[in-house]
Parts: structure tokens; C-alpha cells; sequence
């Protein structure tokens, strides 16, 4: 039986790093006795996987597990029972079960919706967006052969701000996403730290609007 | 502390998960009457690793009109965001103050993590010394194998505790909690306190020395103080409180599984080990306590290792039923079981196929000597026969990584015993490359390790000189020459510099404390980490006291010559030690005191033992 689950991270676990998530849900999952599967080969291990990582420091609403269990068992029992040891801090929001041939989390999702708060925004933030968002971010960007320079605009879809809270509506795929630490730095420059905005997820969207939400064109 | 202070320092770290807390199974009391701050001087993943902080938690948590909650030393970076903001160190708990705590305990594992004590103190606003403390101060207090010779850090603490805490904790809180109730200050608090066995106030104390700066001995100075602090012992391990729900960290550490402790103490007797006299003497878990211990931390954690912990698991009484037992009850679960210190004898055989089977970990054995004339030195009871049928089965159950630990610099080592350690090397690698190749993985990774020998308190060794740094850099040298050329062995070794000041600290005096100080007041910091080691500030730390560190670390002591932990009685008796330096130097074996008391306790202690 293979289970998708949308899950929340929040305030008090926003440091939990998404290595420590794999570790804490395969922990989770053998406290609530759920009965895993496992991959064959030298080195079993369950077979879970995540659409995709939040940054540490994030919070969310939208985190989506994948997890292969080796018998059947009913969704809203393995909610209760993995609710039921999570530490505080993690819930399980919502559980499908899909078929096998069902593609990877991953492979679906289309992007991503974030409410971002700023502490003490600069007053003149909603024309330095504007002025941004009207020709190329560039940014430099780790890659796998070094760092480089590449164009984020592409990738960031819409937007709403007003009063030091902004909506950010983002690519988020299997080929890239829109990296919010680095659009703020380019927007903040100098005044940008860690500890001068909030990032939290509200959504992850497909395309097709099958488990996920339907990519809107817009931010409503 | 608020959130948004919080959050700014958070924000500034790495791996902000080490001051957070909020792990499952972590206690969180809202108020208590006794509030304990417990603190590893050490990061977050190893103060966590450590088995019996945790165990003390558990207790202290367990006292009713108490709260104990954890601190670990501030890694570099939060010590530095801490002092910018000018914010205090807060437990992760509820991020109160240390200050604000009413007693601060320190676990000491080892010397090398004696200036963390002070980056926690001063980011409290504590003083140092424990003359400079206030009323309003908090108790500063420490306990763990290091204070089997206290003297070094003796200035800096109210009160330290000596053996297992699971009994003489809640004691300790108890009385603290009476003297609060009725008001007591600090020294009426102290006299209290140091009517209970294993409490040591090293105020009550002054030390002498002699005009050529020799230590004559440690002076009471007031008059309700015992002449020798007894080592607390509990007696009945079995019915001992232990870990409970172990907290489950979020961040992974460095012991990142579930111990389930076998038994305490060790019966073999290496010289050179002090772990193996101040633990003495061995008590045992019965097997279906273990049994319960493990199912139930499996259930309340979800890990999927257990550890089978002892200093010496392999000699574990039941071991044999003990071992099938639990594999049985977790391979379901896909639960690995691992034993560290294995000695794999021919029954275990079996077992070792199967432990292997839930997961593959590597093989560690420990001959510390490279002949038999030193093994029989230090006491250690491994023949070459033994090392080479071990490593042989286990290469034949599917291992190809081993790894050797050895000592350089012991008691009476010469260039023989340095080119018996490439000897060994050399013939493990050939019994790993004689088993026929469609038998056996394929390649070898043997790893010789060689640490250097420090002489520690309560050891048989305790009056001998190390090795200078020269001399060991030599030894490894030499070393690394002789192993040239075995096939699959890489050899590890560390530079001299930090086991040179454990030995001068380890066997220190009160004077040591000064240096202490100034070496972090000069920037020492996590000292036992390769990485943070500053020399310097070492070596400029003991210039401004004038204090030669060879007149502790290189020379030998005359058994006759009074000892800085001479009011300290770890069971053990000097006259035992003695005797069993003579031995050493005879190379004479001493038998594992499971097969016969050897009495090493005298008449005294008698009914301590009951192997
Ligand atoms: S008293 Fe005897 S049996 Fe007990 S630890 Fe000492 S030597 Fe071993």
C-alpha cells in the first residue's frame, strides 16, 4: 500500500533541517507501528520519500511525504496513529492513498505559495519590488560546478505585498524552484539577514490539480 | 528569554536544533521548587551521547519538588551571538537563564572539556570561583569520572560528587531543598550537603605545600569536614532507576541509539584503564530487566539501534542468553542490536552471523600493546592466538573492516613492542588475504589507530612519567615506517599536544585551576577537539604562573609522595594500586577477578562486592 500525506512544520520545529525530518518520521512511524516496507538489497531501508525540502528556519503548511507500507491499513487510522507520537511541532494534515503507478511527488508538483512577513520593511519596499521584478535578478548560485550566475525572475510568478507581509507565488519543480533567501537578498541587499523576514509555505501545486491544489495563473 | 531575542540568535548559528530542545520525551516542568540546570560541557551531539547525563536527568526529573533541565557549551558561533546581544545562556528546556537555576551541574567526561565550564559560567554572569560567588549565586556543583581526582577544578566548584549519581542526586536534592525551606546560607547549605556519602566541598579544604612547591597534602579547615570522601556506590544496579523515555534528538548525535547498560564496573583489570578501578565493583543487570529496558525504550523512541553498553559488554554473565534473545525479539522490527567491545568467542559465533544480518558495522578491537611481554604489562588478556582466530571468523562471516587500537608511550615500552603493533597489522592483513577470495569480501580496510598513553589517578600507573612530546612524535614515526607496506592498513594517529596536557591536568593539583582559566581566558575552547586546540593559549597560560607542566605530565612520582586526590577514596586501595605496579613491572598477569578476588578493596570494603 503506498500513502501520501500533506503534513504542517511549525513554529517550534522550524530548525528541525529536512535530514532530521526523514530520521524523525522513520522514527515516528515505528513508535505508531506502522508496518513499513522496506527496498531489498544490502542495506534495507523503509521506502519514504519527500517532495521536496523546506529550508531550515521555515515554517509550513505543505510538506508532502511518500511512504510505501508492506500491508494495508486505513488512512485515517495511520493519521491518527502517527499523530498520535509525533513530536509537537509536526502534524499530518491529510492522507491519500495511491495507486502504485501514481508518479513521484516530485514529478507533479508544479509550485509553490509562500507568505513572507518582514521585520521592519523599509518604507519604500513596494516600488524596490516593483523596480526588481521589472528586468532580470540576477544572483549568484551554488551549483554543482561552482558558483554561477543565473536570472531568478523567470521563476517567481506573482506576488502581493502590503504592510511588511508579501505573497510569493513560485516555480517550484523537478527541474528548479525559486529560492526565496535569494530573491530577498537581492531585494533587502544589505538590510537582509536571517532574521529580518519569515518564510512560510502555504501551498505546494500540480498541474493538473490531482492531489495537490491546481496551479492558479494568479495569486488570489 | 523572548522569542524574537530568541530568533535573532538562532538565526546567526549553525545547526540552531542544538539549543532549541523541544525533542520528544524531552521533560518540561513549568516550576519546581529545586531547579537543576545539567550541563555537558560539551556540543549538543556529544553531551547527548553521554548515557549517564542522561540517566540523571531522568532521575532528577523524577524528584518531585524538582526540575532539571539541560545545557551543553555554546558552540563558537552562539557564544559569540550570545555576547554581541549581550543576552545570557539559556537552557533548552525553557529557555531560562542559568543564572536563574538554583544548583548548576556539570558532567565531567574528561579533562579536555574543563575551560567549556567557563564559557557557560560567564555567559551566565556566574563568577568562577566559588570565594567569588554571592549568596544569590547559584550552587555550582560537578560529578562524573573526572572527579575521582577533583583538584584542578576544585576552586571552581561548591561541591562535587563522587560515583553514581542515581541515588546520591535526589539525596543531594533533598537536603538542598530543606536548607532552602529553611533558609539556610550558603556554608550552613554546604555543611549539610557534605554529610552525604560522596559529597566533597572543596572549600572545607586547604592545600599545603612544600617550600620547593611540592604538594604535602589538603588540609581541613573546617572542623565538621571528613578526613576522606567516600566514592558513593550503588549497590543494587538492577533496581537502579536508568534512562526511562530517552529524549529523542532531533539533530543526529554522535551515539544516536538506544544503550541499554549491561553492567558497571570491569573485572580485567588494565592497568593503564581507569575506567576499570574507579567503577569497581561489577554489578550486573538481570537479563529480563535488559529485556524490558529495551522493549520499552524501542516502543517509546522508534529507534531502530539498540547498544549493548558496558565498559566490557563481552564478559557480560548471561551474555549467551542474553544475546539470542534480543535479536529474536527485534529483527521483526528490523531493529539492529550492536555490541560494542566485542569478544568473539566460539558460541557467539552464530549470533555474530546474525547481528550482521540486521546491519553491518565494523569490527574494533583493542590490544593496546603490540607484544605480549607489554600486554601482560598493562594487564591486557589478549593473545596474538585470541586477535587472529577473532578477526579470522569475523572475516569469514562477511567483515573487511577492522580496526586495531594501540597505545604508544605505556610503562616499559621499547622499539620491540613499537614493531609488534606492524607485526600484528601485518598478520591480520594475511588472514584476511588466506581466505580464499570467493569466502570473503573483497577488500581489507584495517585501521591502525595509536593514541598515547596517559598516566590518570587510580591506576596502577599513577605514579608514572609520560612519554615527552618528542618522544612520541618519534614512537609514531617509527611507527608509520614499520607499517609501510601492509596491505589495506592505513594508520591514524593524533598529534601529542592535547594527551600531553590531559596528563597535566588529569594528575593536577589545585594550581592547575589558575592555568585553567587563563588558558580560556587566552581563547582555549573545546580543547579535545582537534580543530579548536590552541597551543598557545596553553602554553602562555602556564607562563604566567610560572608552572612547568613536565613537573606533572613527565616525571615519575615516588609511591611514597603524597597525592593531590589523597582525600579521595574510590574503594580501590592505594596498597592494591602498588601491588599491581609491581606486577606491571614484572609482567606478571592478574587474573579477571570473575575467576577469583584478587582484593583489591582490602578488608575495608568487603561487603561492596559480591562477584
Ligand atoms: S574486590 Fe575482588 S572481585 Fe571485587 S573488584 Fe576488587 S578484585 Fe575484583
Amino acid at each position: 500500500m503506498r500513502i501520501i500525506a500533506r503534513f504542517e512544520k511549525t513554529e517550534s520545529v522550524r530548525f528541525v533541517s529536512h535530514l532530521d525530518i526523514q530520521r524523525l518520521f522513520q522514527r515516528a512511524f515505528r513508535r505508531a507501528q506502522i508496518p513499513l516496507a522496506y527496498s531489498q538489497g544490502f542495506n534495507p531501508h523503509p521506502i519514504l520519500s519527500f517532495a521536496t525540502a523546506l529550508s531550515v528556519g521555515y515554517t509550513s503548511e505543505a510538506e508532502w511525504l511518500d511512504v510505501k507500507l508492506a500491508s494495508d491499513m486505513d488512512k485515517d487510522d495511520f493519521a491518527r496513529r502517527v499523530n498520535g507520537t509525533l513530536p509537537e511541532g509536526f502534524r499530518i494534515i491529510e492522507v491519500f492513498s495511491v495507486d502504485e503507478r501514481f508518479p513521484s511527488l516530485s514529478a507533479i508538483m508544479a509550485a509553490a505559495d509562500y507568505t513572507l512577513q518582514v521585520f521592519d520593511p523599509p518604507a519604500d519596499l513596494a516600488p524596490r519590488i516593483e523596480t526588481l521584478l521589472s528586468a532580470p535578478i540576477m544572483v549568484e548560485k551554488r551549483t554543482k560546478g561552482g558558483m554561477r550566475t543565473v536570472d531568478i525572475r523567470p521563476m517567481l510568478y506573482d506576488y502581493r505585498y502590503s504592510n511588511g507581509f508579501m505573497r510569493i507565488l513560485g516555480c517550484l519543480d523537478a527541474k528548479g524552484s525559486l529560492n526565496i533567501d535569494l530573491f530577498m537578498g537581492a531585494l533587502l541587499k544589505q538590510d537582509a539577514s536571517a532574521a529580518s523576514y519569515r518564510v512560510h509555505r502555504n501551498r505546494i501545486f500540480s498541474n493538473d490539480g490531482v492531489l495537490m491544489p491546481k496551479m492558479p495563473e494568479r495569486l488570489s | 528569554m523572548n522569542s524574537a531575542c530568541l530568533d535573532a540568535l538562532l538565526s546567526q548559528v549553525e545547526k540552531p536544533a542544538r539549543y532549541t530542545g523541544g525533542e520528544l520525551n524531552s521533560i518540561i516542568k513549568e516550576d519546581a521548587f529545586v531547579k537543576v540546570a545539567l550541563c555537558f560541557p560539551d556540543v549538543y551531539e556529544i553531551g547527548m551521547s553521554h548515557l549517564g547525563t542522561r540517566i540523571l536527568y531522568n532521575v532528577m526529573n523524577a524528584c518531585e519538588d524538582a526540575l532539571c533541565e539541560r545545557v551543553y557549551a555554546p558552540w563558537p558561533d552562539m557564544e559569540n551571538a550570545l555576547k554581541q546581544a549581550g543576552e545570557p545562556l539559556f537552557s533548552l528546556e525553557t529557555k531560562r537563564p542559568i543564572a536563574s537555576f538554583d544548583i548548576v551541574a556539570f558532567s565531567l567526561l574528561y579533562e579536555m572539556c574543563y575551560t567549556n565550564i567557563f564559557t557557560v559560567l560567564e555567559l551566565s554572569g556566574i563568577p568562577f570561583y566559588a570565594k567569588d560567588r554571592r549568596e544569590s549565586d547559584p550552587l555550582v556543583i560537578c560529578g562524573g569520572p573526572c572527579a575521582c581526582n577533583p583538584e584542578p577544578i576544585a576552586p571552581f566548584m561548591d561541591v562535587v560528587l563522587l560515583g553514581d549519581g542515581e541515588e546520591m542526586n535526589p539525596e543531594l536534592l533533598r537536603v538542598f531543598a530543606a536548607c532552602k525551606r529553611n533558609g539556610c546560607d550558603k556554608r550552613d547549605t554546604l555543611l549539610a550537603l557534605s554529610k552525604i556519602e560522596g559529597v566533597y566541598i572543596p572549600s572545607f579544604y586547604a592545600p599545603q605545600y612544600a617550600e620547593n612547591g611540592d604538594f604535602i597534602r589538603l588540609q581541613s579547615v573546617e572542623p565538621q569536614a571528613p578526613d576522606r570522601i567516600l566514592r558513593r556506590v550503588v549497590r543494587d544496579l538492577d533496581a537502579a532507576p536508568y534512562i526511562g523515555k530517552p529524549i529523542v534528538p532531533y539533530l543526529s548525535i554522535v551515539h544516536d541509539r538506544i544503550a541499554v547498560e549491561l553492567f558497571r564496573g570491569c573485572t580485567r583489570g588494565c592497568r593503564f584503564c581507569q575506567a576499570g578501578f574507579i567503577y569497581r565493583p561489577v554489578r550486573e543487570r538481570k537479563r529480563e530487566t535488559l529485556m524490558q529496558q529495551a522493549k520499552d525504550m524501542v516502543a517509546c523512541t522508534g529507534y531502530d539501534e539498540i547498544s549493548l553498553l558496558s565498559l566490557s559488554s563481552g564478559d557480560y554473565s548471561d551474555l549467551h542468553a542474553l544475546v539470542p534473545e534480543i535479536l529474536d525479539e527485534f529483527a521483526p522490527q528490523r531493529v539492529s542490536v550492536s555490541l560494542p567491545s566485542l569478544r568473539i568467542d566460539s558460541l557467539l559465533k552464530n549470533d555474530l552471523e546474525r547481528m550482521q544480518a540486521v546491519r553491518k558495522a565494523g569490527l574494533t578491537l583493542a590490544p593496546e600493546a603490540g607484544t605480549q611481554r607489554l600486554r601482560d604489562v598493562i594487564n591486557k588478556g589478549v593473545t596474538e592466538e585470541d586477535l587472529i582466530r577473532s578477526v579470522t571468523d569475523a572475516f569469514e562471516a562477511g567483515w573487511n573492516g577492522v580496526k586495531l587500537y594501540f597505545m604508544i608511550g605505556l610503562p616499559t615500552e621499547t622499539e620491540e613492542d613499537l614493531l609488534g603493533i606492524a607485526d600484528l597489522a601485518r598478520k591480520v592483513s594475511q588472514a584476511f588475504y588466506s581466505i580464499p577470495k570467493d569466502r570473503r569480501e573483497k577488500g581489507l580496510r584495517l585501521s591502525v589507530s595509536a593514541s598515547s598513553f596517559v598516566p590518570k589517578p587510580w591506576t596502577p600507573f599513577q605514579w608514572e612519567p609520560q612519554d615527552t612530546k618528542e618522544s612520541i612524535i618519534k614512537k609514531q614515526q617509527f611507527l608509520r615506517n614499520a607499517l609501510k607496506g601492509i596491505r589495506g592498513v592505513e594508520f591514524a594517529y593524533h598529534a601529542p599536544n592535547i594527551s600531553v596536557l590531559e596528563a597535566v591536568v588529569a594528575r593536577g593539583d589545585r594550581r592547575i585551576a589558575d592555568v585553567l582559566l587563563q588558558a580560556y581566558r587566552n581563547g582555549a575552547r573545546f580543547d579535545s577537539w582537534d580543530e579548536h586546540f590552541k597551543l598557545k593559549a596553553w602554553e602562555d597560560a602556564f607562563a604566567a604562573y610560572d608552572i612547568d607542566p613536565a613537573y606533572y605530565a613527565n616525571r615519575r612520582r615516588d609511591t611514597e609522595e603524597p597525592l593531590p586526590w589523597d582525600h579521595i577514596d574510590m574503594l580501590v586501595s592505594k596498597a592494591y594500586l602498588k601491588r599491581e605496579r609491581e606486577n606491571a613491572y614484572a609482567a606478571t598477569v592478574t587474573r579477571d577477578c570473575r575467576k577469583g578476588c584478587n582484593g583489591c578493596m582490602g578488608e575495608r570494603y568487603a561487603d561492596y562486592c559480591k562477584i
